[in-house]
């Protein structure tokens, strides 16, 4: 089965893994079955209404009780959709982070990659879709089980090359603890690789590293066993504190990784909104109706008083009772809608356009510290001076 | 790969890579067999000396005596500086840099907060505990006079003998801290250090070198988080087929095609960007940077002006102008007329094209960084991305993105808009002295991300009990 992350699909098919978007922030991962039933709060959408349409299809179905229209889209999953639904094992990276260390690192197809811990494997998925190989590690477990599983289901496990243009089929997933055992994956371990006839231990040979480890400094000793070795390589350690820095520059330092820095990613995201366009003209015009009306509420209780204390019999005096009050008509002129339920937009207002920040903003995820490492400072000197006396 | 270098992992010949030099500036040269290039004041050196080593390797230029400097002759690139002949520079040797020098580099540092731990000039010189006893007489201190400095360099002395005589000539050096000793020493790193870091020319570097050179406008004021973002939030991959508008001359295109194929031009992934493009010929200029051949490039880049795709012509007229021969004919034809037939064919080739992105082909994301108006342009261009695929728009400014936002809002073929925002804040990374950057620049752009999706057809009409307001049913369910 090709994988629903690595090949684009047209139509929702029994058997797909999918994401149901409900809202901003409830997006759900179903399998499509011919039977299945996917329960929201605003109702029951049937799968079989789902098979056969276009990816991004709208599913509507109309609610038993009020008789309302409810609506969810179908999507086809990516690394950055999946990461907003999946359920957090673990703390995840996030995709202001994950893709500015893709970046930094140039991920492409020639990007083999190794990445430990596993987690939740967020960053794993966005990894495999822009790398020749992805080499994760999970020390947990059961974590380990978990994450080889869904791969598995994702159709991201595998030893096929990307170049090849098949199915991309190229995370490799290792239980293992690579601070204390470090990163060679030989016939004994356990791993999703498999080995071809003869083959003893993989071939890692790793271009950019990624640590998220609570110690990476006790892992960057064990790379240079994995790495490439006759190519700059990158590696990038995930830590959430100051001191994990401090302890990790002085790692890779004395470990002869170069270039090291470390940076901070904020991200942000803002919603469109409008704002209501309140004019000065229309506040003074509403006062001038307020103080005209209680100009009205004075002569009329003036005119009341006089009433009563010149000529006013009991017998009217209780038949009267109520217009005797300086009652007022109601707010004649009301330009903002006070007291009334104005939605955000309604025509018969005008607005401005607004951007609103997130109500909780992530502040703070991790630090991230980059430092890159070439073991072999060579060239092939025969192989230049021939290249040299070539002609052209 | 034995017999050949592989430009992705080594410096290879007619390769276009990019200089990093002691003042932090970039260079971007072509590196053509038996040429020498030219760094200005930090030296020159042969291209040949350099071939074959790791990109990434950082070279020092040495002089072994002044006089068996060659001439630098062989440098095409930089004829019109021979004009000058006292201006010439004369062509050394290079060597690896040793490791302890490059190791803490950086691209980011403040100038001058760069800390030498091994640096033999300092650990023989006395330093103050605190600057009491320092006294700004200006240049006094300096025994060396400029026309003495300008000779050193002139005789071509090494960078670290200029500033190990520069140190030994100022009276007041060992009155200075051991950090603003390590100040000193660095701004003079930078103004007469002989060394340069050859680097890929990936995406980022090429931006990095219009970003160092003051031309943000012509980037957009992208900054590399951005168009990182950009490329996951857009989920592009090797395999899919983009629509494209590219106001950056390629820069937007050279990023795509680096996640794509990552610059191997014998790739057989298919992939494949498709540009659009205001004026009569797109601007791609910048893939010139790149190691794509021309036939790679022609595989995978489509460009369409904004004419063709949205008022393409159809088959038939295509058709009408133009009828392809037989092999047998073909095989006839001769000389001029030979000639004739395959331009003919080859625009009749690529009109095909046009109708076939323009009409047939359903887009896997659409990717944007243009000045239009969005709103106007957008809605229509995505009408033929596929449902459930990206629309990613990068700007410069919020608010042509708020504009957008609220159009998109208003179209239920595209699914929650939202605005993104990311800001990478690099550290000062020397241990004991942690702390952000004092300053940086500003800016870097905003994205708009939503999906492509296709609204439910009218639901079908329920017994008269159906007396809804016909806005309900544009609402969400969010």
């Amino acid at each position: 089965m090709n994988s629903v992350f690595s090949e684009y699909k047209d139509f929702i098919q029994e058997g797909d893994l999918a994401l149901a978007w409900i809202s901003r922030n409830n997006i759900k991962a179903i399998t499509i079955e011919k039977d299945g039933v996917f329960n929201t709060r605003y109702g029951s959408f049937l799968h079989s209404g789902m098979i056969g349409k276009p990816y991004g299809s709208q599913i509507a179905i109309r609610t038993k009780g009020n008789n309302k229209f409810a609506f969810i889209h179908i999507l086809q999953p990516t690394p950055e959709l999946w990461t907003l639904s999946l359920p957090h094992r673990t703390q995840i990276v996030y995709t202001p982070d994950s893709s500015y260390i893709m970046q930094r690192f140039n991920c492409g197809p020639n990007t083999r990659v190794i990445e430990a811990g596993t987690g939740s494997g967020s960053f794993s998925h966005a990894f495999a879709r822009s790398s020749n190989h992805l080499f994760t590690f999970e020390f947990h477990e059961v974590r380990y089980e978990q994450a080889l599983e869904e791969f598995q289901d994702h159709g991201l496990i595998g030893n096929d090359d990307a170049k090849s243009n098949e199915a991309f089929k190229n995370v490799t997933i290792t239980h293992r603890d690579v601070c204390e055992n470090g990163f060679t994956i030989k016939q004994t371990d356990k791993t999703s690789y498999k080995f071809a006839e003869g083959e003893d231990e993989v071939k890692i040979n790793a271009n950019v590293v990624f640590l998220d480890l609570p110690a990476p400094w006790n892992a960057i000793p064990n790379l240079d066993q994995v790495i490439s070795k006759n190519e700059k390589v990158g590696v990038c350690c995930f830590s959430p504190c100051i001191e994990q820095v401090d302890k990790t520059i002085e790692s890779l330092i004395g470990n002869g990784w170069t270039e090291i820095e470390m940076v901070e990613i904020q991200g942000k995201q803002y919603e469109a909104r409008r704002q209501m366009e309140r004019t000065l003209d229309d506040a003074l015009i509403r006062l001038k109706d307020i103080k005209s009306r209680k100009l009205e509420g004075v002569e009329r209780r003036k005119r009341l008083l006089e009433e009563t204390m010149n000529d006013i019999s009991h017998e009217e005096k209780t038949e009267d009772k109520d217009s005797k009050r300086p009652s007022v008509a109601k707010t004649r002129y009301n330009p903002f809608g006070k007291g009334q339920r104005i939605k955000e937009g309604d025509s018969n207002y005008s607005w401005l356009q607004v951007t609103k920040v997130e109500s909780e903003i992530k502040s703070h995820t991790s630090y991230l510290t980059f430092a890159y490492k070439t073991i072999s400072k060579e060239r092939d000197v025969e192989l230049v001076s021939k290249l040299i006396e070539n002609s052209g | 790969m034995t017999s050949q270098l592989d430009p992705l992992k080594q410096i290879a010949f007619n390769q276009f890579v990019i200089l990093k030099l002691p003042s932090n500036n970039w260079k971007i040269v072509e590196l053509r067999k038996n040429g020498s290039i030219s760094l200005g004041k930090f030296g020159a050196f042969q291209v040949n000396d350099v071939i074959g080593y790791p990109l990434g390797t950082t070279f020092e230029i040495y002089y072994d005596n002044t006089s068996d400097i060659t001439e630098n002759e062989d440098d095409s690139q930089n004829k019109n500086k021979n004009k000058n002949k006292n201006n010439k520079i004369p062509v050394g040797k290079v060597r690896i840099m040793e490791e302890k020098l490059s190791e803490s580099s950086n691209n980011n540092l403040d100038e001058g907060e760069e800390l030498k731990n091994d640096i033999p000039e300092l650990t023989n010189i006395n330093s103050s505990e605190n600057n009491k006893h320092l006294i700004n007489i200006g240049n006094k201190v300096q025994k060396l006079t400029m026309a003495e400095i300008e000779n050193l360099k002139n005789k071509s002395v090494s960078g670290d003998e200029i500033i190990a005589k520069i140190i030994d000539s100022h009276e007041s050096f060992h009155k200075k801290t051991i950090q603003s000793q390590e100040k000193y020493l660095k701004r003079k790193q930078q103004k007469f250090a002989k060394y340069f870091t050859v680097n890929y020319l990936s995406g980022s570097a090429l931006l990095e070198y219009f970003l160092a050179k003051g031309d943000q406008q012509r980037v957009m004021d992208m900054s590399q988080e951005s168009v990182g973002m950009l490329l996951n939030l857009a989920n592009i991959r090797s395999n899919g087929t983009y629509l494209c508008v590219d106001e950056t001359g390629g820069l937007l295109v050279y990023f795509l095609l680096e996640r794509m194929f990552g610059g191997d031009t014998d790739s057989k992934l298919d992939g494949k960007v498709v540009v659009i493009h205001e004026n009569e010929h797109p601007n791609l200029d910048l893939l010139k940077y790149s190691n794509y051949s021309e036939e790679f490039i022609n595989d995978h880049v489509k460009t369409i002006s904004i004419l063709d795709y949205f008022e393409p012509p159809t088959v038939a007229e295509v058709n009408s102008t133009f009828t392809p021969f037989s092999k047998e004919e073909i095989k006839e034809l001769k000389g001029n007329k030979r000639n004739a037939y395959f331009r003919r064919s080859k625009l009749y080739k690529s009109q095909l094209d046009v109708v076939k992105f323009a009409t047939e082909v359903k887009y896997d994301a659409l990717v944007v960084t243009s000045t239009l108006s969005l709103p106007s342009l957008i809605p229509r261009l995505a009408e033929n991305v596929h449902g459930s695929r990206p629309i990613v728009c990068f700007s410069q400014f919020k608010e042509t993105l708020l504009e957008l936002s609220h159009t998109l809002y208003d179209d239920l073929k595209f699914l929650a808009p939202s605005i993104y925002e990311t800001r990478c804040r690099p550290y000062q990374t020397i241990r004991g002295k942690l702390h952000p950057l004092m300053t940086m620049r500003g800016g870097g752009g905003y994205l708009l991300c939503c999906h492509r999706v296709i609204p439910a057809p009218e639901p079908e009409q329920l017994v008269a009990t159906d007396n809804k307001d016909p806005d309900v049913k544009k609402q969400k369910t969010e």
